[in-house]
Protein backbone atom coordinates (compact mmCIF):
# COMPACT_ATOMS: atom_id res chain seq x y z
CA UNK A 1 0.00 0.00 0.00
CA UNK A 2 2.64 2.68 1.08
CA UNK A 3 4.82 1.75 -2.32
CA UNK A 4 1.40 2.62 -4.17
CA UNK A 5 0.97 5.91 -1.89
CA UNK A 6 4.68 6.85 -3.44
CA UNK A 7 3.82 6.31 -7.03
CA UNK A 8 0.72 7.72 -6.77
CA UNK A 9 2.66 11.11 -5.29
CA UNK A 10 4.85 10.75 -7.98
CA UNK A 11 2.55 10.78 -10.97
CA UNK A 12 0.56 13.67 -9.50
CA UNK A 13 3.92 15.46 -9.60
CA UNK A 14 5.26 14.54 -13.18
CA UNK A 15 1.45 15.44 -14.27
CA UNK A 16 1.42 19.05 -12.48
CA UNK A 17 5.29 19.36 -13.98
CA UNK A 18 4.56 20.77 -17.28
CA UNK A 19 1.80 23.53 -15.58
CA UNK A 20 5.05 24.64 -13.25
CA UNK A 21 7.25 24.90 -15.89
CA UNK A 22 5.31 27.06 -18.41
CA UNK A 23 3.25 28.73 -15.53
CA UNK A 24 6.86 29.47 -13.53
CA UNK A 25 8.46 30.73 -16.91
CA UNK A 26 5.99 33.02 -18.06
CA UNK A 27 4.31 34.07 -14.72
CA UNK A 28 6.38 33.42 -11.58
CA UNK A 29 10.10 34.43 -12.80
CA UNK A 30 8.88 37.50 -14.78
CA UNK A 31 7.36 39.10 -11.93
CA UNK A 32 11.00 38.66 -9.98
CA UNK A 33 12.86 39.30 -12.55
CA UNK A 34 10.45 42.33 -13.33
CA UNK A 35 11.06 43.55 -9.40
CA UNK A 36 14.79 42.95 -9.61
CA UNK A 37 15.20 45.05 -13.04
CA UNK A 38 13.61 47.86 -11.99
CA UNK A 39 15.29 48.69 -9.07
CA UNK A 40 18.61 48.43 -11.34
CA UNK A 41 20.04 50.40 -14.07
CA UNK A 42 20.12 48.58 -17.15
CA UNK A 43 20.07 49.32 -20.47
CA UNK A 44 18.85 45.92 -21.69
CA UNK A 45 22.13 44.32 -22.09
CA UNK A 46 25.10 44.54 -20.34
CA UNK A 47 25.83 45.22 -16.66
CA UNK A 48 23.16 46.33 -14.13
CA UNK A 49 23.83 48.01 -11.46
CA UNK A 50 21.63 48.81 -8.45
CA UNK A 51 20.54 52.69 -8.24
CA UNK A 52 18.46 53.60 -5.36
CA UNK A 53 14.65 53.43 -6.50
CA UNK A 54 15.87 56.18 -9.31
CA UNK A 55 13.92 54.55 -12.04
CA UNK A 56 10.82 54.71 -9.86
CA UNK A 57 11.96 58.39 -9.01
CA UNK A 58 12.30 59.56 -12.23
CA UNK A 59 9.12 57.88 -13.71
CA UNK A 60 6.93 59.68 -11.02
CA UNK A 61 8.58 63.11 -11.78
CA UNK A 62 7.82 62.83 -15.39
CA UNK A 63 5.19 64.58 -16.66
CA UNK A 64 4.19 62.42 -19.44
CA UNK A 65 4.26 59.21 -16.94
CA UNK A 66 1.92 60.43 -14.74
CA UNK A 67 -0.32 61.80 -18.07
CA UNK A 68 -0.14 58.00 -19.17
CA UNK A 69 -1.37 57.42 -14.96
CA UNK A 70 -4.14 59.96 -15.36
CA UNK A 71 -4.91 58.44 -19.05
CA UNK A 72 -5.29 54.99 -17.51
CA UNK A 73 -7.30 56.52 -14.86
CA UNK A 74 -9.64 57.63 -17.17
CA UNK A 75 -9.72 54.33 -19.35
CA UNK A 76 -11.07 52.92 -16.27
CA UNK A 77 -13.45 54.87 -15.07
CA UNK A 78 -15.06 55.20 -18.75
CA UNK A 79 -14.69 50.82 -19.07
CA UNK A 80 -16.35 50.55 -15.42
CA UNK A 81 -18.77 53.07 -15.70
CA UNK A 82 -19.60 53.98 -18.59
CA UNK A 83 -19.06 50.36 -20.63
CA UNK A 84 -20.93 48.77 -17.58
CA UNK A 85 -24.21 50.58 -17.56
CA UNK A 86 -24.17 50.28 -21.51
CA UNK A 87 -23.60 46.47 -21.06
CA UNK A 88 -26.22 46.12 -18.45
CA UNK A 89 -29.10 48.05 -20.02
CA UNK A 90 -28.86 45.81 -23.14
CA UNK A 91 -28.70 42.83 -21.27
CA UNK A 92 -31.40 43.87 -19.22
CA UNK A 93 -33.66 44.34 -22.79
CA UNK A 94 -32.47 40.67 -24.09
CA UNK A 95 -32.90 39.22 -21.02
CA UNK A 96 -36.82 39.89 -21.72
CA UNK A 97 -36.48 37.99 -24.77
CA UNK A 98 -37.59 40.19 -27.62
CA UNK A 99 -37.59 38.39 -30.86
CA UNK A 100 -34.14 37.63 -32.18
CA UNK A 101 -32.18 38.03 -28.89
CA UNK A 102 -29.82 35.20 -29.35
CA UNK A 103 -28.98 36.18 -32.87
CA UNK A 104 -28.32 39.52 -31.38
CA UNK A 105 -26.64 38.22 -28.40
CA UNK A 106 -23.92 36.59 -30.69
CA UNK A 107 -23.71 39.83 -32.91
CA UNK A 108 -23.27 41.99 -30.02
CA UNK A 109 -20.38 39.42 -29.11
CA UNK A 110 -18.53 39.51 -32.60
CA UNK A 111 -15.92 42.60 -32.69
CA UNK A 112 -14.43 40.62 -29.81
CA UNK A 113 -13.18 37.45 -31.71
CA UNK A 114 -11.78 40.17 -34.06
CA UNK A 115 -8.16 41.23 -33.75
CA UNK A 116 -7.35 44.66 -31.91
CA UNK A 117 -5.14 45.09 -35.16
CA UNK A 118 -8.43 45.00 -37.37
CA UNK A 119 -10.66 46.91 -35.33
CA UNK A 120 -7.97 49.09 -34.83
CA UNK A 121 -7.09 49.92 -38.21
CA UNK A 122 -10.50 50.41 -38.84
CA UNK A 123 -11.39 52.90 -36.80
CA UNK A 124 -8.42 55.01 -37.52
CA UNK A 125 -9.70 54.81 -41.10
CA UNK A 126 -12.85 55.82 -40.01
CA UNK A 127 -11.74 58.90 -38.06
CA UNK A 128 -9.42 59.73 -40.95
CA UNK A 129 -10.15 63.71 -41.57
CA UNK A 130 -9.67 63.26 -45.55
CA UNK A 131 -11.88 59.78 -46.31
CA UNK A 132 -13.10 58.51 -42.88
CA UNK A 133 -16.77 57.72 -42.59
CA UNK A 134 -17.21 59.91 -39.38
CA UNK A 135 -16.66 62.89 -40.92
CA UNK A 136 -18.60 61.50 -44.00
CA UNK A 137 -21.60 60.89 -42.11
CA UNK A 138 -21.20 64.45 -40.19
CA UNK A 139 -20.88 66.28 -43.29
CA UNK A 140 -24.39 65.04 -44.45
CA UNK A 141 -25.95 66.62 -41.36
CA UNK A 142 -23.36 70.08 -42.18
CA UNK A 143 -21.38 69.77 -39.16
CA UNK A 144 -17.63 70.65 -39.85
CA UNK A 145 -15.44 66.98 -39.74
CA UNK A 146 -12.11 67.48 -37.75
CA UNK A 147 -9.19 65.82 -37.15
CA UNK A 148 -10.04 63.21 -34.29
CA UNK A 149 -7.07 61.20 -33.84
CA UNK A 150 -4.75 64.18 -34.94
CA UNK A 151 -5.91 66.88 -31.97
CA UNK A 152 -4.74 66.49 -28.27
CA UNK A 153 -8.62 67.34 -27.46
CA UNK A 154 -10.13 65.08 -28.78
CA UNK A 155 -7.83 61.90 -29.40
CA UNK A 156 -8.17 60.45 -26.19
CA UNK A 157 -12.36 60.43 -25.97
CA UNK A 158 -12.33 59.32 -29.88
CA UNK A 159 -10.48 56.28 -28.75
CA UNK A 160 -12.47 55.74 -25.85
CA UNK A 161 -15.47 56.10 -27.29
CA UNK A 162 -14.99 53.62 -29.56
CA UNK A 163 -13.74 51.41 -27.17
CA UNK A 164 -17.15 51.61 -24.86
CA UNK A 165 -20.08 50.69 -27.56
CA UNK A 166 -18.03 47.56 -27.96
CA UNK A 167 -20.30 46.52 -25.01
CA UNK A 168 -20.60 42.21 -26.06
CA UNK A 169 -18.00 40.59 -23.39
CA UNK A 170 -19.85 41.83 -20.23
CA UNK A 171 -23.12 42.01 -21.70
CA UNK A 172 -23.46 37.96 -22.05
CA UNK A 173 -21.42 37.67 -18.14
CA UNK A 174 -24.86 40.55 -17.01
CA UNK A 175 -27.11 38.64 -19.24
CA UNK A 176 -26.28 34.94 -18.27
CA UNK A 177 -26.72 36.19 -14.54
CA UNK A 178 -29.88 37.89 -15.26
CA UNK A 179 -31.31 34.70 -16.63
CA UNK A 180 -30.25 32.84 -13.42
CA UNK A 181 -33.06 35.06 -11.44
CA UNK A 182 -35.61 32.75 -10.41
CA UNK A 183 -38.86 33.58 -12.60
CA UNK A 184 -40.88 33.62 -9.60
CA UNK A 185 -39.63 36.90 -8.19
CA UNK A 186 -41.21 38.51 -11.42
CA UNK A 187 -43.97 37.22 -11.19
CA UNK A 188 -44.77 37.88 -7.49
CA UNK A 189 -43.56 41.54 -8.37
CA UNK A 190 -46.14 41.90 -11.63
CA UNK A 191 -49.40 40.32 -9.49
CA UNK A 192 -48.45 43.95 -7.11
CA UNK A 193 -48.86 45.56 -9.95
CA UNK A 194 -45.07 46.73 -10.39
CA UNK A 195 -44.16 48.46 -13.75
CA UNK A 196 -40.99 46.95 -16.33
CA UNK A 197 -38.59 49.40 -15.00
CA UNK A 198 -39.56 48.98 -11.09
CA UNK A 199 -38.94 45.27 -11.26
CA UNK A 200 -35.34 45.76 -12.86
CA UNK A 201 -34.26 48.03 -10.16
CA UNK A 202 -35.46 46.63 -7.31
CA UNK A 203 -34.62 42.57 -8.59
CA UNK A 204 -32.89 42.51 -11.26
CA UNK A 205 -29.99 44.59 -10.00
CA UNK A 206 -29.79 43.96 -6.61
CA UNK A 207 -29.64 39.93 -7.91
CA UNK A 208 -26.79 40.87 -9.90
CA UNK A 209 -25.00 42.92 -7.67
CA UNK A 210 -21.87 40.51 -7.38
CA UNK A 211 -21.83 40.43 -11.26
CA UNK A 212 -21.59 43.88 -11.58
CA UNK A 213 -19.38 44.19 -9.12
CA UNK A 214 -16.93 41.64 -10.61
CA UNK A 215 -17.82 43.17 -14.34
CA UNK A 216 -16.85 46.63 -13.25
CA UNK A 217 -13.90 45.36 -11.45
CA UNK A 218 -12.62 43.95 -14.34
CA UNK A 219 -13.11 46.49 -16.76
CA UNK A 220 -11.53 49.01 -14.48
CA UNK A 221 -8.44 45.86 -14.38
CA UNK A 222 -8.46 46.40 -18.27
CA UNK A 223 -8.69 50.07 -18.28
CA UNK A 224 -5.13 50.33 -15.99
CA UNK A 225 -3.37 47.83 -18.17
CA UNK A 226 -4.23 49.59 -21.53
CA UNK A 227 -2.16 49.63 -24.40
CA UNK A 228 -2.88 47.75 -27.55
CA UNK A 229 -5.46 50.05 -29.45
CA UNK A 230 -3.66 53.22 -27.98
CA UNK A 231 -0.55 51.78 -29.39
CA UNK A 232 -2.20 51.02 -32.87
CA UNK A 233 -4.07 54.34 -33.44
CA UNK A 234 -1.88 57.12 -31.94
CA UNK A 235 1.38 55.34 -30.88
CA UNK A 236 0.48 57.65 -27.51
CA UNK A 237 0.41 60.96 -29.65
CA UNK A 238 -0.40 63.66 -30.53
CA UNK A 239 1.54 64.77 -27.77
CA UNK A 240 2.05 62.51 -25.09
CA UNK A 241 -1.91 63.09 -25.32
CA UNK A 242 -3.41 59.05 -25.55
CA UNK A 243 -0.25 57.76 -23.56
CA UNK A 244 -0.67 55.34 -21.38
CA UNK A 245 1.50 53.52 -18.48
CA UNK A 246 1.66 50.28 -21.13
CA UNK A 247 2.88 52.75 -23.58
CA UNK A 248 5.65 54.37 -21.60
CA UNK A 249 6.81 50.79 -20.50
CA UNK A 250 6.80 50.57 -24.42
CA UNK A 251 8.75 53.44 -25.51
CA UNK A 252 11.60 53.55 -22.57
CA UNK A 253 12.46 50.22 -24.00
CA UNK A 254 12.54 51.33 -27.30
CA UNK A 255 14.82 53.54 -25.77
CA UNK A 256 17.07 51.48 -23.74
CA UNK A 257 15.99 52.25 -20.46
CA UNK A 258 15.62 49.18 -19.48
CA UNK A 259 15.27 49.61 -15.86
CA UNK A 260 13.01 52.44 -16.00
CA UNK A 261 10.57 50.44 -18.24
CA UNK A 262 10.77 47.31 -15.62
CA UNK A 263 9.51 50.10 -12.61
CA UNK A 264 6.67 51.06 -15.11
CA UNK A 265 5.92 47.35 -14.95
CA UNK A 266 5.80 47.17 -11.77
CA UNK A 267 3.89 50.75 -11.22
CA UNK A 268 1.55 49.34 -13.72
CA UNK A 269 0.48 46.23 -11.56
CA UNK A 270 0.38 48.12 -8.20
CA UNK A 271 -2.10 50.31 -9.74
CA UNK A 272 -3.88 47.87 -11.49
CA UNK A 273 -4.03 45.33 -7.98
CA UNK A 274 -5.00 49.10 -6.16
CA UNK A 275 -8.40 49.43 -8.25
CA UNK A 276 -9.40 46.00 -8.31
CA UNK A 277 -9.31 46.06 -4.53
CA UNK A 278 -10.70 49.43 -4.06
CA UNK A 279 -13.51 48.53 -6.30
CA UNK A 280 -13.91 45.07 -4.36
CA UNK A 281 -14.38 46.99 -0.88
CA UNK A 282 -16.49 49.60 -2.46
CA UNK A 283 -18.64 47.77 -4.34
CA UNK A 284 -19.10 44.38 -2.50
CA UNK A 285 -17.04 41.52 -2.76
CA UNK A 286 -16.80 38.92 -6.70
CA UNK A 287 -15.08 36.21 -7.87
CA UNK A 288 -12.52 37.71 -10.68
CA UNK A 289 -11.00 34.81 -11.12
CA UNK A 290 -13.75 32.44 -12.42
CA UNK A 291 -15.13 34.85 -14.47
CA UNK A 292 -12.58 36.42 -16.04
CA UNK A 293 -12.91 33.28 -18.33
CA UNK A 294 -10.80 35.33 -21.17
CA UNK B 1 -57.38 46.08 -16.60
CA UNK B 2 -55.51 48.75 -14.78
CA UNK B 3 -57.72 51.54 -12.57
CA UNK B 4 -55.70 54.37 -13.88
CA UNK B 5 -58.07 56.62 -16.29
CA UNK B 6 -54.78 57.87 -18.08
CA UNK B 7 -54.29 55.15 -20.73
CA UNK B 8 -53.44 57.56 -23.22
CA UNK B 9 -50.36 58.73 -21.33
CA UNK B 10 -50.10 55.54 -19.95
CA UNK B 11 -49.98 53.73 -23.74
CA UNK B 12 -47.70 56.81 -25.33
CA UNK B 13 -44.97 56.00 -22.20
CA UNK B 14 -45.52 52.15 -23.49
CA UNK B 15 -44.79 53.43 -26.97
CA UNK B 16 -41.87 55.48 -26.24
CA UNK B 17 -40.48 52.76 -24.24
CA UNK B 18 -40.85 50.41 -26.71
CA UNK B 19 -39.19 52.53 -29.13
CA UNK B 20 -35.92 53.11 -27.13
CA UNK B 21 -35.89 49.79 -26.27
CA UNK B 22 -35.37 48.91 -29.79
CA UNK B 23 -33.62 51.82 -30.86
CA UNK B 24 -30.71 51.05 -27.72
CA UNK B 25 -30.45 47.35 -29.47
CA UNK B 26 -30.70 48.68 -32.82
CA UNK B 27 -27.52 50.97 -31.44
CA UNK B 28 -25.04 48.62 -30.40
CA UNK B 29 -25.87 45.97 -33.55
CA UNK B 30 -24.67 49.29 -35.62
CA UNK B 31 -21.59 49.56 -33.75
CA UNK B 32 -20.43 46.08 -33.95
CA UNK B 33 -21.64 45.67 -37.37
CA UNK B 34 -21.16 49.05 -39.31
CA UNK B 35 -17.42 49.62 -39.15
CA UNK B 36 -17.38 45.73 -40.23
CA UNK B 37 -19.32 46.40 -43.40
CA UNK B 38 -17.77 49.53 -44.12
CA UNK B 39 -14.33 47.56 -44.31
CA UNK B 40 -15.62 45.51 -46.64
CA UNK B 41 -17.12 47.56 -48.86
CA UNK B 42 -14.07 49.61 -49.21
CA UNK B 43 -12.10 46.07 -49.70
CA UNK B 44 -13.14 46.19 -53.31
CA UNK B 45 -12.93 49.69 -53.85
CA UNK B 46 -9.66 51.95 -55.01
CA UNK B 47 -7.76 54.45 -53.03
CA UNK B 48 -9.20 57.08 -55.25
CA UNK B 49 -12.81 56.11 -55.13
CA UNK B 50 -12.54 56.05 -50.93
CA UNK B 51 -10.74 58.95 -50.63
CA UNK B 52 -13.19 61.26 -53.41
CA UNK B 53 -16.63 59.54 -51.58
CA UNK B 54 -15.97 57.35 -48.24
CA UNK B 55 -18.92 56.45 -48.14
CA UNK B 56 -19.85 55.61 -51.87
CA UNK B 57 -20.48 51.52 -52.86
CA UNK B 58 -18.12 49.62 -54.92
CA UNK B 59 -18.70 50.74 -58.87
CA UNK B 60 -17.09 47.12 -59.79
CA UNK B 61 -16.67 43.94 -57.83
CA UNK B 62 -13.13 43.98 -58.29
CA UNK B 63 -10.90 41.07 -56.49
CA UNK B 64 -7.74 43.24 -57.54
CA UNK B 65 -7.30 45.04 -54.06
CA UNK B 66 -7.25 41.35 -52.84
CA UNK B 67 -4.73 40.02 -55.08
CA UNK B 68 -2.21 42.66 -54.75
CA UNK B 69 -2.26 41.97 -50.80
CA UNK B 70 -1.85 38.38 -50.67
CA UNK B 71 1.30 38.83 -53.25
CA UNK B 72 2.95 42.27 -52.48
CA UNK B 73 1.75 41.55 -48.77
CA UNK B 74 3.31 38.02 -48.65
CA UNK B 75 -0.01 37.13 -47.00
CA UNK B 76 -0.16 33.72 -47.90
CA UNK B 77 3.44 32.92 -45.77
CA UNK B 78 1.89 35.53 -42.67
CA UNK B 79 -1.10 33.32 -42.68
CA UNK B 80 0.80 29.85 -42.77
CA UNK B 81 2.85 31.75 -40.11
CA UNK B 82 -0.31 32.47 -37.45
CA UNK B 83 -1.84 29.29 -38.38
CA UNK B 84 1.45 27.26 -36.76
CA UNK B 85 1.50 29.90 -34.08
CA UNK B 86 -2.07 29.53 -33.25
CA UNK B 87 -2.15 25.29 -33.60
CA UNK B 88 1.23 24.95 -31.93
CA UNK B 89 0.44 27.01 -28.81
CA UNK B 90 -3.51 25.93 -28.69
CA UNK B 91 -2.39 21.95 -28.53
CA UNK B 92 0.59 22.56 -25.86
CA UNK B 93 -1.83 24.66 -23.87
CA UNK B 94 -4.25 21.58 -23.82
CA UNK B 95 -1.63 19.21 -22.99
CA UNK B 96 -0.32 21.15 -20.06
CA UNK B 97 -4.22 22.52 -18.86
CA UNK B 98 -5.45 19.25 -19.12
CA UNK B 99 -2.74 17.21 -17.29
CA UNK B 100 -2.95 19.36 -14.76
CA UNK B 101 -6.84 20.05 -14.33
CA UNK B 102 -6.80 16.01 -13.81
CA UNK B 103 -4.75 16.21 -11.39
CA UNK B 104 -6.83 19.23 -9.36
CA UNK B 105 -9.85 18.20 -10.12
CA UNK B 106 -9.86 14.42 -9.45
CA UNK B 107 -6.92 14.28 -6.83
CA UNK B 108 -6.52 15.09 -3.45
CA UNK B 109 -3.77 16.33 -1.75
CA UNK B 110 -2.26 19.26 0.62
CA UNK B 111 -1.78 22.39 -1.42
CA UNK B 112 -3.87 21.50 -4.36
CA UNK B 113 -6.28 24.13 -3.79
CA UNK B 114 -3.33 26.56 -3.33
CA UNK B 115 -1.93 25.67 -6.74
CA UNK B 116 -5.24 26.06 -8.33
CA UNK B 117 -5.63 29.70 -6.51
CA UNK B 118 -2.03 30.25 -8.29
CA UNK B 119 -2.66 29.11 -11.55
CA UNK B 120 -5.72 30.87 -12.61
CA UNK B 121 -5.33 34.34 -10.34
CA UNK B 122 -2.54 34.91 -13.58
CA UNK B 123 -5.61 36.58 -15.11
CA UNK B 124 -5.58 39.26 -12.74
CA UNK B 125 -1.67 40.14 -14.32
CA UNK B 126 -1.41 42.55 -16.89
CA UNK B 127 0.70 40.98 -19.29
CA UNK B 128 1.54 43.98 -21.12
CA UNK B 129 4.03 44.92 -17.93
CA UNK B 130 6.03 41.83 -18.73
CA UNK B 131 7.04 43.43 -21.93
CA UNK B 132 10.67 43.58 -20.53
CA UNK B 133 11.27 40.15 -19.20
CA UNK B 134 9.69 38.57 -21.73
CA UNK B 135 11.98 39.74 -24.36
CA UNK B 136 14.75 39.26 -22.37
CA UNK B 137 13.82 35.56 -22.04
CA UNK B 138 13.40 35.15 -25.84
CA UNK B 139 16.39 36.69 -26.53
CA UNK B 140 18.41 34.98 -23.84
CA UNK B 141 17.77 31.74 -25.33
CA UNK B 142 17.93 32.17 -28.81
CA UNK B 143 13.88 31.71 -29.57
CA UNK B 144 14.19 35.13 -30.73
CA UNK B 145 12.35 35.82 -34.34
CA UNK B 146 11.04 32.16 -34.28
CA UNK B 147 7.89 31.19 -34.25
CA UNK B 148 8.44 28.45 -31.23
CA UNK B 149 8.56 31.64 -28.91
CA UNK B 150 5.06 32.68 -30.03
CA UNK B 151 4.00 29.14 -29.29
CA UNK B 152 5.52 28.96 -25.77
CA UNK B 153 4.28 32.62 -25.28
CA UNK B 154 0.40 32.00 -26.64
CA UNK B 155 0.12 28.63 -24.48
CA UNK B 156 1.33 30.13 -21.52
CA UNK B 157 -0.70 33.54 -20.73
CA UNK B 158 -3.57 31.19 -21.55
CA UNK B 159 -2.98 29.07 -18.95
CA UNK B 160 -4.93 30.50 -16.54
CA UNK B 161 -8.20 30.30 -18.45
CA UNK B 162 -7.97 27.21 -19.31
CA UNK B 163 -7.03 25.57 -15.77
CA UNK B 164 -10.07 27.57 -14.87
CA UNK B 165 -12.21 25.72 -17.42
CA UNK B 166 -11.33 22.59 -17.64
CA UNK B 167 -10.93 21.88 -14.09
CA UNK B 168 -14.53 22.90 -13.37
CA UNK B 169 -15.55 20.91 -16.54
CA UNK B 170 -13.73 17.58 -15.21
CA UNK B 171 -14.83 18.52 -12.01
CA UNK B 172 -18.37 17.99 -13.02
CA UNK B 173 -17.67 14.01 -14.09
CA UNK B 174 -19.08 11.64 -11.97
CA UNK B 175 -16.30 9.47 -9.84
CA UNK B 176 -18.43 6.73 -10.60
CA UNK B 177 -16.80 6.17 -14.23
CA UNK B 178 -13.44 6.48 -12.74
CA UNK B 179 -14.21 4.08 -9.66
CA UNK B 180 -15.80 1.21 -12.23
CA UNK B 181 -12.34 1.87 -14.73
CA UNK B 182 -9.98 1.34 -11.33
CA UNK B 183 -12.06 -1.92 -10.42
CA UNK B 184 -11.04 -2.94 -14.38
CA UNK B 185 -7.55 -2.53 -13.49
CA UNK B 186 -7.19 0.85 -15.15
CA UNK B 187 -3.85 2.56 -13.88
CA UNK B 188 -2.92 6.78 -13.43
CA UNK B 189 -1.97 7.11 -16.95
CA UNK B 190 -5.33 5.20 -18.62
CA UNK B 191 -7.74 6.82 -15.52
CA UNK B 192 -6.48 10.05 -17.16
CA UNK B 193 -5.79 9.23 -21.35
CA UNK B 194 -9.25 6.43 -21.52
CA UNK B 195 -11.74 8.55 -19.38
CA UNK B 196 -11.08 11.96 -17.90
CA UNK B 197 -9.54 13.58 -20.97
CA UNK B 198 -11.80 11.97 -23.93
CA UNK B 199 -15.06 12.77 -21.94
CA UNK B 200 -14.24 16.51 -20.78
CA UNK B 201 -13.55 16.98 -25.02
CA UNK B 202 -16.29 19.48 -24.42
CA UNK B 203 -14.42 21.70 -21.99
CA UNK B 204 -11.43 21.35 -24.11
CA UNK B 205 -12.82 22.67 -26.87
CA UNK B 206 -14.22 25.31 -24.90
CA UNK B 207 -10.45 26.19 -23.77
CA UNK B 208 -9.09 25.54 -27.05
CA UNK B 209 -11.13 27.88 -28.84
CA UNK B 210 -10.17 30.95 -26.46
CA UNK B 211 -6.78 29.79 -26.81
CA UNK B 212 -7.05 30.22 -31.11
CA UNK B 213 -9.14 33.21 -30.75
CA UNK B 214 -6.27 34.78 -28.56
CA UNK B 215 -3.48 33.47 -30.72
CA UNK B 216 -4.75 34.27 -33.86
CA UNK B 217 -5.51 37.84 -32.65
CA UNK B 218 -2.22 38.47 -30.52
CA UNK B 219 -0.06 41.75 -31.44
CA UNK B 220 2.02 42.68 -28.67
CA UNK B 221 4.15 39.71 -28.10
CA UNK B 222 4.23 39.14 -32.15
CA UNK B 223 5.69 42.52 -32.56
CA UNK B 224 8.14 42.47 -29.73
CA UNK B 225 9.42 38.13 -30.79
CA UNK B 226 9.54 38.48 -34.47
CA UNK B 227 11.64 40.44 -37.13
CA UNK B 228 11.15 38.83 -40.51
CA UNK B 229 8.73 37.49 -42.59
CA UNK B 230 9.83 34.07 -42.26
CA UNK B 231 7.88 34.50 -38.31
CA UNK B 232 6.03 37.48 -38.93
CA UNK B 233 2.29 36.87 -38.08
CA UNK B 234 -0.59 38.09 -40.15
CA UNK B 235 -1.31 40.78 -37.41
CA UNK B 236 1.72 42.39 -37.95
CA UNK B 237 1.66 41.93 -41.62
CA UNK B 238 -1.39 44.32 -41.40
CA UNK B 239 0.57 46.55 -39.65
CA UNK B 240 3.48 47.18 -41.85
CA UNK B 241 1.00 47.59 -44.77
CA UNK B 242 0.74 51.06 -44.04
CA UNK B 243 3.73 51.82 -43.84
CA UNK B 244 4.92 49.69 -46.58
CA UNK B 245 2.69 50.86 -48.86
CA UNK B 246 1.69 54.44 -47.40
CA UNK B 247 -1.30 55.04 -49.98
CA UNK B 248 -2.53 51.46 -50.45
CA UNK B 249 -5.62 51.78 -47.69
CA UNK B 250 -7.86 49.49 -49.63
CA UNK B 251 -5.04 46.95 -49.93
CA UNK B 252 -5.01 46.66 -46.59
CA UNK B 253 -8.69 46.30 -45.91
CA UNK B 254 -8.20 43.27 -48.19
CA UNK B 255 -5.48 42.05 -45.81
CA UNK B 256 -7.36 42.70 -42.98
CA UNK B 257 -10.78 40.79 -43.85
CA UNK B 258 -8.93 37.78 -44.67
CA UNK B 259 -6.99 38.30 -41.33
CA UNK B 260 -10.75 38.09 -40.12
CA UNK B 261 -12.31 35.50 -42.11
CA UNK B 262 -10.92 32.64 -39.78
CA UNK B 263 -12.09 34.33 -36.64
CA UNK B 264 -15.61 34.43 -38.23
CA UNK B 265 -15.65 31.54 -38.92
CA UNK B 266 -14.36 30.16 -35.79
CA UNK B 267 -17.06 32.29 -34.35
CA UNK B 268 -19.75 31.14 -36.55
CA UNK B 269 -19.44 27.15 -35.51
CA UNK B 270 -17.99 27.72 -32.23
CA UNK B 271 -20.01 30.64 -30.74
CA UNK B 272 -22.17 28.29 -28.19
CA UNK B 273 -18.70 27.20 -26.62
CA UNK B 274 -17.13 30.81 -26.46
CA UNK B 275 -21.08 32.23 -25.04
CA UNK B 276 -20.52 29.12 -22.94
CA UNK B 277 -17.21 29.52 -21.04
CA UNK B 278 -17.89 33.18 -20.95
CA UNK B 279 -20.99 32.33 -18.74
CA UNK B 280 -19.45 29.53 -16.76
CA UNK B 281 -18.18 32.49 -14.03
CA UNK B 282 -21.40 34.29 -14.34
CA UNK B 283 -23.49 31.12 -13.09
CA UNK B 284 -21.19 30.49 -10.04
CA UNK B 285 -20.88 34.35 -8.80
Amino acid sequence: MRKKGIAKRAWILLYLLPLALLFGAFFIFPLLFNIYTSLMKWKGGGEMSWNNFSNYGKLLGDDTFLLSMKNNLIWALSQGFIQIPLATIVALILARNPKGWKLMRTVYFLPNVISTVAIAKVWVALYNPQYGAINGLLGIFGIPGKNWLGNTDTALPAIIAMTVIYIGYFMIIILASIMNIPKELYEAAEIDGATTLQQELRITIPMIRGTLATSITLAMAYGMRHFETTYLMTGGGPAYSTSTMGIALFLKMDALRYGEASAAGIILIIMGSLVIAVIRRAIGKADPMTEAAQ
Amino acid sequence: MKADGNKGIGGALRAAAGFAKWAALAFFLLAALLPLFWLVINSFRTNLELETSPLGLPTRLSLENYGNAIVTGDLGRLLLNSVIAAIGSVSLNLIVASMASFILSREKFRGRDAIYTIATAGVLIPIVSFMVPYFWMITKTGLYDKLVSLILTYAAINLPVSISLITTFMRAIPKELEEAAIIDGCGFNQRFAKIIFPLSRSGLATAGTFCFIYAWNEFVMAMLFTSSVSSRTIQLGIRYFTSQFITDYTGMFAAIVLSIIPSILVYVFLHDKIISGLTAGAVKG
